[in-house]
């Protein structure tokens, strides 16, 4: 779906080590100091308080824009309401003509960049200049932010000092505190002279008419402080209804953005306020605020997304984002970067411009887990996945592709075809998790696993259940992956739950889950495959259905459950599915787990959690403890367990270069663990992994929570009877 | 509050400053506040100030004694003066224990107040040690129920800083590039 320039950018951010080295830095150090901040504050509970009173104002918006108006308007605040962007930007226009202003300070104002008014107002022959050091930099180099908190992080110290050499006329060195005192000296000047201020703000309390601004350098208070004439341009988001609510957010905001307890500032300005006028005379200034809409109503009224109105604008989600930690802010092409951008330049800007950027979108989960908004970002950036798989259709051979893996018959003769057909290929001939093999690029980075001579499903026949105290009936559902390339995990999850004694049925009907579809835009295929496994997997004769495939198992779970909300009967047997299905290590977890055993062969052990298990199901700890209750196995953590492998389904088809260098994180957190095995829990990372490895360090095996166990196991029964 | 809970939020709000690079003191005067203001602003080599008028800095007679001390006071024409002054002294009329954090609300919105605490170098705050809230949220419990929300609340926190550049920390951008906050026992009249 990326096109040729989309591609060409990102290769540009990769090769840029100067980025590259920010970013990561600066990503090591925020995951410390956010949970540093947080310390002794419960974050579970002001998310919930901050999702509370923003939802309330949202789903109250004209009643809040209401009072927010009567209350600021009491306090002598002029309120315009702009439908669009060109809207406030005539009002600006000719309120800075009537007042004569032709210098202005910026402050705390992406709204502004979104609706590029400098450009507006330097077209007018005004000296406009923003004074975050950050965005003072951007514009001087003729750039704009890449990232909402920090809008330079892109820049080196010796691309600041030439920037500032070139636009001072006089040389700087690169020396940053050097730097930051040029900056203070001539925005000084700046901040003195202006006829006007601009500023957005991080909340509007619709109580009181109250702005509130949250910053670091001072800048806010001077722009708010020294012009007599000041415009407020707000996006009607930044609601909150009452004044405590505001108190949430000041909690929340600096310690998700920066790590910080609190900002160096905050500056609460209720109406207008005294200022100095040119004649030395201290006046009540001319205040304006603009509450501006600009694409945000439709986005709010959309069932989908109208939880984007939690958003508080820390940007934490693209600090902990794998893709957006590699790329940075200039790759996604809009004002608003990383995943919460993605969703606001669709609405804001175009579907158009959010085509290319949702596709970095690894679906990894890690920003909802940190969203102090409680927003879900990755459901939302794949409903607009959909909507333009929908609208636009996806590109042929994706399409022909998922038309295949669809159509059960013609994908599994093609996988048993394939099995024969790679041999007399080398070793490495590409097979993806649930998509057949034409669909897949060789990747330099890793390997890839053969097709199973046999799969499982024929496997399964001949596998004789040993089951005692009969106490029930699971379906395995196996997913392409253990029935096709992995069925040696299968052999694993039979073995456990036979040992709990449950007998195993492998209904034949089965196939893929329909994820490929899903997480590629294609919910019309995505469908199709829930009625076949629904059908297939008769839900209703069996006690429970297990799968060793978080993806699967998140599928059948949920997925199959949205997809079929239209159809009254189908919803009803998803839900009995849905009901019934639990993934391998949970299931075998709630049964009580296994009796302790293994064969207390000294092995060092490191657990790798997949994306879907820990942050869709929120499963980690009955993995963990399922291993450490094997004889033998000595657990030891790896640094970032929970980060994203890099696999992601078909991303790291899409994405190689992508997925590669995330890839190669993983690998090296892997190897300082020291461990000799690294296990998990999905085969497609078992597989990410496993090719990674393979290249670089094949000392260690890569293996599945079922097949060690069932390897351990069996070794111990071999010990016994000796 | 006794004697025990205000220390306990005084070393609480000391502690937190200082870890954003601020200085703290108390005193139990107004007078002894004066004293060591005269001290502190002396060491850091300050040769003028912009004096807020305030309750504290009032009783402590601060204008004189810093004249006394050599140091030329400027009281008034903030507008300009502020922008080349040494330092700048307030009052401030809460601190979040919590924080560190000192809020300005005055009820008139007092933009000389803005001026002597943003453009200089180094702002000294005053402020009653009765004025210390515990939390963040108890302050804008506090704020609301004033008659009405001040036209301007500040918080301050530290001195003003950046890391916009590589993420290195520096302190003192647009803002003041040191604060000292002295805290004063004694009971005076309200901030005027």
């Amino acid at each position: 779906m990326a096109n040729k320039q989309f591609k060409t950018k990102i290769e540009n951010a990769l090769d840029n080590k100067v980025l590259r080295g920010a970013l990561g830095r600066f990503g090591d150090a925020y995951t410390i100091s956010r949970e540093q901040a947080y310390e002794g504050y419960d974050f579970t509970e002001l998310r919930e308080n901050i999702a509370r009173v923003k939802s309330y104002a949202a789903t109250h918006l004209d009643e809040m824009l209401d009072q927010f108006e009567k209350e600021a308007s009491a306090r002598g605040a002029k309120v315009f309401r702009a439908t669009t962007g060109e809207d406030a930007k005539q009002y600006i226009l000719e309120l800075a003509r009537k007042q004569g202003a032709k210098r202005v300070v910026k402050s705390k104002s992406m709204a502004s960049e979104e609706i590029l008014l400098n450009k507006t107002l330097q077209a007018e022959g005004m000296d406009v200049q923003e004074t975050d050091l950050g965005e003072w930099i951007v514009q001087l180099a003729g750039q704009h932010p890449s990232h909402m908190v920090m809008p330079a992080i892109h820049m080196t110290k010796e691309e600041v000092a030439d920037t500032f050499t070139e636009h001072l006329k006089r040389v700087n060195e690169p020396d940053i505190s050097e730097l930051v005192k040029t900056a203070r000296v001539e925005l000084r000047k700046k901040f003195l002279e202006a006829d006007m201020g601009i500023s957005g703000a991080n909340m509007a309390v619709a109580e009181t008419g109250t702005l509130i601004m949250v910053t670091n350098e001072g800048n806010a208070r001077l722009t708010s402080t020294l012009p007599p004439v000041h415009v407020y341009l707000v996006g009607i988001e930044k609601l909150v209804p009452k004044f405590e609510d505001a108190g949430y957010i000041l909690q929340a905001l600096p310690k998700s953005a920066t790590g910080q307890k609190i900002t160096s500032y905050v500056s609460m300005v209720t109406g207008a306020t005294p200022a100095y006028l040119p004649d030395g005379s201290v006046q009540t200034k001319e205040f304006h605020i603009i509450l501006m809409d600009n694409g945000r109503r439709k986005m709010y009224n959309d069932e989908k997304f109208k939880k984007t109105f939690q958003c508080i604008r820390c940007a934490s989600c693209l600090n902990v984002c794998p893709a957006f930690q590699l790329v940075g802010g200039h790759v996604y092409g809009h004002i608003y970067t990383g995943g919460i951008g993605t969703i606001l330049t669709n609405f804001l800007n175009s579907e158009k411009d959010a085509q290319n950027p949702q596709n970095l979108c690894l679906q990894c989960g890690k920003c909802s887990e940190v969203c102090p908004g409680k927003l879900d970002i990755p459901e939302m950036i794949l409903e607009m996945r959909n909507r333009m798989g929908e609208k636009e259709g996806l590109p042929f051979t994706q399409k022909f592709a998922l038309d295949v893996v669809s159509n059960r018959r013609l994908f599994h003769s093609l996988l048993r075809m394939a099995s024969v057909a790679q041999k007399p290929f080398t070793k490495g001939q590409p097979v993806i998790r649930h998509l057949p093999m034409f669909l897949s690029g060789l990747t330099e980075k890793k390997s890839l696993p053969a097709v199973a001579k046999v799969p499982f499903r024929d496997v399964f026949k001949n596998i004789k259940q040993d089951v005692k105290k009969r106490k029930g009936t699971i379906a395995f559902y196996a997913g392409c992956l253990i029935d096709f390339v992995y069925p040696k995990i299968g052999e694993g999850v039979i073995a456990a739950f036979n040992e709990k004694g449950y007998e195993v049925v492998f209904p034949d009907g089965q196939s893929c889950c329909g994820a490929p579809a899903t997480y590629m835009g294609d919910r019309k295929n995505a469908r199709k495959s829930a009625i076949i496994n629904i059908e297939a997997l008769e839900a209703e004769k069996v006690d429970y259905v297990v799968s060793a495939c978080p993806t699967c198992t998140h599928a059948l779970k949920d997925s199959f459950k949205e997809l079929l909300e239209d159809d009254p009967a189908l919803a009803a047997r998803a839900e009995e599915l849905s009901r019934k299905s639990l993934d391998f290590s949970k299931l075998l977890s709630d049964l009580g787990g296994l009796t302790p055993g293994g064969d207390g062969e000294p092995l060092k052990v490191t657990y790798h959690d997949s994306c879907h298990l820990k942050r869709k199901m929120g499963i980690y700890a009955e993995p963990r403890k399922l291993l450490s209750n094997t004889s033998g196995v000595k657990l030891v953590e790896m640094k970032e367990s929970d980060r994203c492998c890099g696999f992601a389904g078909s991303y790291s088809i899409k994405f190689p270069e992508l997925s590669g260098p995330i890839l190669d994180r993983k690998l090296g957190n892997i190897e300082a663990s020291g461990a000799d095995v690294v296990v998990v829990d999905c085969p497609g990372c078992l597989m990410q992994i496993a090719g990674g490895l393979d290249k670089k360090n094949p000392n260690i095996r890569v293996i599945h929570t079922a097949e060690l166990l069932l390897e351990k196991r069996k070794k111990m029964k071999k010990k016994n009877k000796k | 509050m006794g004697i025990d809970r205000t220390t306990e939020l005084y070393e609480r709000f000391k502690t937190k400053l200082e870890a954003v690079s601020g200085e703290c003191y108390r005193v139990e005067t107004a007078k002894e506040a004066g004293q060591l203001l005269c001290k502190v602003l002396q060491q850091k080599g300050v040769q003028n100030v912009a004096l807020l008028n305030a309750s504290i800095s009032r009783k402590g007679t601060m204008e004189n004694q810093l004249g006394e001390a050599g140091i030329v006071v400027m009281t008034d024409h903030f507008r300009e003066v502020t922008p080349d002054a040494h330092a700048g002294i307030t009052q401030v009329n809460y601190a979040i224990a919590e924080l560190g954090t000192l809020v300005q609300a005055d009820a008139d919105a007092n933009v000389d107040q803005r001026l002597c605490s943003t453009l200089v170098p180094i702002h000294v705050a005053l402020v009653s040690t009765s004025k210390l809230i515990p939390t963040l949220m108890e302050t804008m419990a506090t704020l609301h129920r004033l008659p009405r929300i001040p036209g301007f609340v500040g918080f301050i926190t530290g001195p003003s800083r950046t890391s916009d550049i590589e993420r290195v920390l520096t302190i003192g951008v647009h803002g003041p590039k040191q604060l000292v906050v002295i805290f004063v026992d004694e009971q005076v009249e309200e901030v005027a």
